[in-house]
């Protein structure tokens, strides 16, 4: 059983390669940065008294501190660290399209309400691994059918109402009842029940290794049922935060629970989540100060930030999006393996990792290193364009008589992708057509009627495996054998041989060669200095806020 | 065969379709003289002279990816930089004016055509015809390009030949609405009265004496066009709908750089200065065209006088 670590584990964080040797952090006392202030209190700084103007002079340092007083007097009542922001703000990229997490997709509304306002049964911490929430601990039967999960005492939802084992229970219910988003997910789950108040337990119809993981997304959240709010606009749950003020597209206010149930509680009293759909507005935001945080950014639009760090920190977290440059498999030409295998050893993944700074990382395979059966497949299809020339020279395709492929994706990942596939191709005797179309043609065409010959998608789910095996998906990927191991490997009774059986499945659908997976999309976030605790990996699917805090440095 | 050559109406010149373009050559030679003629006309001839040379060399091949040099600083290999694959700047931008000389006179050609349909419908002796066409123009005309092309480009996507479309369309519009006045005051006039009299066919009227006397005003408000082209080009490129990706435009230079201006500034400039040179160049062009037209016209009476 893993240590308790609160609702949501601490985040680890691979630092800049660019950035080792922090500079020394702020210290605790240190006054306040004037232009957040100056924004936060206007009110109290217009309508300063002489008194204020007196102290101002008298600690003889300006304005600055003189503002900066009365402002840590209250941070130091309020939950935080002595020094720390009562404040602060942070910018997002995708808005949620409204706060109803049950019948609303979209990871953005995972980001924001899970770990934050809502809490499930058992929640994952930042390597992706399932830890404690509201159950303290669990157990399962050895045949794998019944899970056990014991609950914390004197849990309340944020409007006072006990939570208990029965709105656990209720939950889950109401979620397969109703159908709400990912309840197939519990497909395999036959009841869920509450033997007592702090007991609940879910029996299924065969072994389901991902049961754990599942319920720490939306499947495992608790509602309160006795509760009557508009879902839409507002959200009641058990989390450290409650939210405020609520903006759609623009800005979600987090305020701390003060009566949060848990140990850990929030240290910022007021989080101000704002929205950028546009990378320049985002940029500018945190250049001018206006949120303290930015995630996601790219690596090139994070390097002058980079190039700052007596202002900013700039880290790389793990993700679990992995580019798919997926080929046709019931396609003309891409069913031939030799064409597929050709392409792979064609792409020159690191160029294409370098000319987006670097951040992303090298991924041979369907599964990233933060989901179970994870293996470093890279050496499987090595950048190797004298064999690539080779395989197509077997199929009659040489520089001089192409073979015409047309890659279709949508805009939103640039053009530069395509052009530099498109550059790399070539050489080989493909001649690559690139469709860069709005993602609604992209969805019509290659996801519906699986219409095209390659096309570029992230995929950034986790434990999104079954993908492969699915052989109407639009890879038209179908391999028996695949199929059969990822069935294993659902059944499997435990973690490990869960993690075995899908890594030797990965390693087939690898060579077998469906897809070149061009990297695995690593999360850039940049803060200014003196902002702790602000999860790195995986935080656009899983951002927990609880431990954030911002401490203005010296200036 | 002139039977209205001496007609009495001194704004409008019956025939002499071949009058017009040696006074439009003798505009463009008195241009070269002013400043702003010479500027101009460089621009312009410089602009179709690179476009042609891209066709048979650029500095670079356009497919010259290199990952690891994305967005490097300008070099004797690279006198412009690299952009975010690590292609080269100059060979795209060069490659870039012969698409944007193609989508420019393709257009002009397709606005001179539609305009010319229109009007000729709109000086229709039918009554009917010309009353619908009108009304249908003025109605038209109030669609914007930027929809006509985002509506043209759902179902054909984002291709050259949507940028082509939309623009002719909207400008052929335009050019219609402009010139009706004058057209209508030019059927009216006695000359054509005369010539349809004789038994002049309205294709005769419509070739012999209205366009050739519209010329001025159509040249003008198309090379006003050309100008409104790059532009449009380069701002329905942005906007995903325009030039396809993978082929060069300045537009599709502007797009890739725009996103990163606040670190890599340069490979905004650069594309942006050539489409405002060339923009700039236009209708300069374009007024000096007015300019010296209305000047020419009138020395051309007194040189005839």
């Amino acid at each position: 059983m893993p240590e308790y670590r609160g609702v949501h584990g601490s985040s680890g964080a691979t630092e800049d390669r660019r950035r080792r040797g922090r500079a020394k952090r702020a210290l605790p006392d240190a006054s306040l940065d004037d232009a957040l202030n100056e924004r936060i209190r206007p009110m109290r700084v217009a309508g300063r008294s002489g008194w204020w103007g007196l102290l101002a002079a008298v600690i003889a340092i300006g304005v600055v501190v003189g503002i900066a007083a009365p402002w840590r007097g209250s941070a130091n009542s309020g939950p935080g660290l002595i020094g720390a922001a009562h404040r602060m703000s942070i910018g997002l990229k995708l808005a949620p399209g409204n706060l109803d997490i049950r019948t609303q997709s979209g990871a953005a509304l995972d980001q924001i309400l899970i770990g934050n306002v809502y809490e499930g049964l058992v929640a994952r911490d930042g390597e992706n691994k399932v830890v404690p929430g509201l159950a303290e601990s669990w157990d399962s039967s050895p045949d794998g059918l019944v899970y056990t999960f014991r609950l914390h005492r004197g849990m309340r939802f944020s409007n006072g109402h006990a939570l208990h084992a029965d709105d656990v229970a209720w939950s889950i219910n109401e979620l397969r009842a109703r159908g709400y988003q990912d309840s197939e997910q519990l497909e395999d789950v036959s009841s869920v029940t509450a033997p007592d108040a702090a007991t609940v337990r879910i029996a299924l119809k065969a072994p389901y290794a991902s049961l754990l993981w599942v319920l720490t997304g939306r499947p495992g959240l608790v509602f309160d049922r006795r509760a009557h709010y508009d879902r839409a606009t507002q959200a009641v749950g058990s989390g450290p935060y409650t939210i405020t003020r609520y903006v759609p597209n623009s800005v979600i206010t987090l305020q701390a629970d003060d009566r949060y149930w848990g140990a850990r509680k929030a240290r910022t009293a007021r989080i101000d989540v704002r929205y950028f759909a546009d990378d320049t507005a985002a940029v500018n935001a945190l250049r001018s100060g206006d949120v303290q945080v930015l995630a996601p950014l790219t690596q090139s639009l994070a390097q002058p930030f980079v190039d700052d760090p007596a202002q900013y920190e700039v880290k790389v977290g793990e993700g679990t999006d992995k580019f798919v440059l997926a080929f046709n498999g019931t396609g003309a030409a891409t069913s031939d393996l030799r064409v597929r295998q050709a392409i792979r050893y064609a792409i020159d993944r690191r160029q294409l990792i370098a000319s987006r700074g670097g951040a992303d990382a090298p991924l041979g395979g369907p599964i990233p290193s933060l989901d179970p059966g994870y293996e470093d497949l890279t050496g499987l299809y090595p950048h190797d364009p004298a064999k690539a020339k080779r395989l197509m020279a077997e199929t009659g395709h040489d520089r001089a008589h192409p073979l015409r492929l047309t890659l279709t994706y949508a805009h939103i990942y640039g053009s530069e992708l395509g052009d530099q596939l498109r550059s790399q191709l070539r050489p080989i005797g493909i001649d690559l057509h690139v469709e860069v179309v709005e993602f609604a043609t992209w969805l019509q065409d290659v996801y519906t009627n699986h219409d095209y010959d390659l096309s570029l998608v992230d995929h950034n789910e986790s434990h999104d495996f079954y993908l492969w095996a699915d052989p109407d998906y639009y890879f038209g990927y179908d391999n028996p054998t695949v199929q059969r191991l990822y069935r294993q490997a659902s059944r499997a009774s435990n973690p490990q041989d869960n993690a075995r059986i899908l890594a030797q499945a990965a390693r087939i659908v690898s060579r077998d060669a469906p897809a070149d997976w061009l990297f695995n999309y690593r999360i850039t976030t940049a803060t200014v200095k003196g902002v702790q605790g602000f999860p790195v990996n995986l935080n656009q699917t899983l951002l927990p806020l609880a431990d954030v805090t911002y401490t203005p440095g010296k200036e | 065969m002139n039977v209205s050559s001496h007609g009495p109406n001194r704004g409008a010149l019956p025939g002499g379709g071949s009058r017009m373009f040696s006074r439009l050559r003798r505009s463009v030679v008195r241009m070269c003289s002013g400043a702003r003629g010479i500027f101009s006309l460089a621009v312009i001839g410089c602009w179709i002279v690179v476009a042609v040379v891209s066709r048979f060399w650029t500095p670079q091949t356009l497919y010259g990816t290199d990952g690891y040099h994305a967005w490097s600083a300008p070099s004797p290999d690279h006198w412009l930089g690299r952009d975010g694959t690590g292609a080269d700047m100059l060979s795209w931008l060069m490659a870039g004016s012969w698409t944007d000389l193609v989508i420019v006179v393709l257009t002009i050609v397709l606005a001179a055509l539609i305009g010319i349909a229109l009007i000729a419908a709109m000086v229709s002796r039918a009554r009917g015809v010309s009353g619908v066409v009108t009304v249908a123009v003025d109605a038209l005309i109030s669609i914007p390009t930027v929809l006509i092309a985002l509506v043209l480009a759902v179902p054909f996507g984002a291709s050259i030949a949507v940028v082509i479309v939309a623009c002719g369309v909207g400008y052929g519009l335009n050019l219609a609405r402009i010139a009706r006045p004058e057209a209508v005051l030019i059927a009216r006039s006695d000359f054509v009265e005369s010539a349809v009299s004789c038994g002049a066919s309205q294709a005769y009227i419509l070739i012999r004496h209205i366009l050739p006397n519209l010329m001025s005003t159509m040249l003008v408000q198309l090379s006003l066009s050309a100008g409104t082209v790059v532009l449009a080009e380069s701002g329905l490129t942005y906007l995903g709908i325009g030039v396809p990706s993978g082929v060069p435009s300045w537009g599709r230079s502007l797009a890739t750089s725009v996103r990163f201006i606040a670190i890599h500034p340069m490979t905004v400039v650069w594309p942006g200065l050539v489409v405002t040179l060339v923009v700039v160049a236009l209708n300069m062009f374009g007024d000096l065209l007015r300019d010296r037209w209305d000047t020419g016209a009138t020395r051309d009476e007194e040189d005839e006088s």
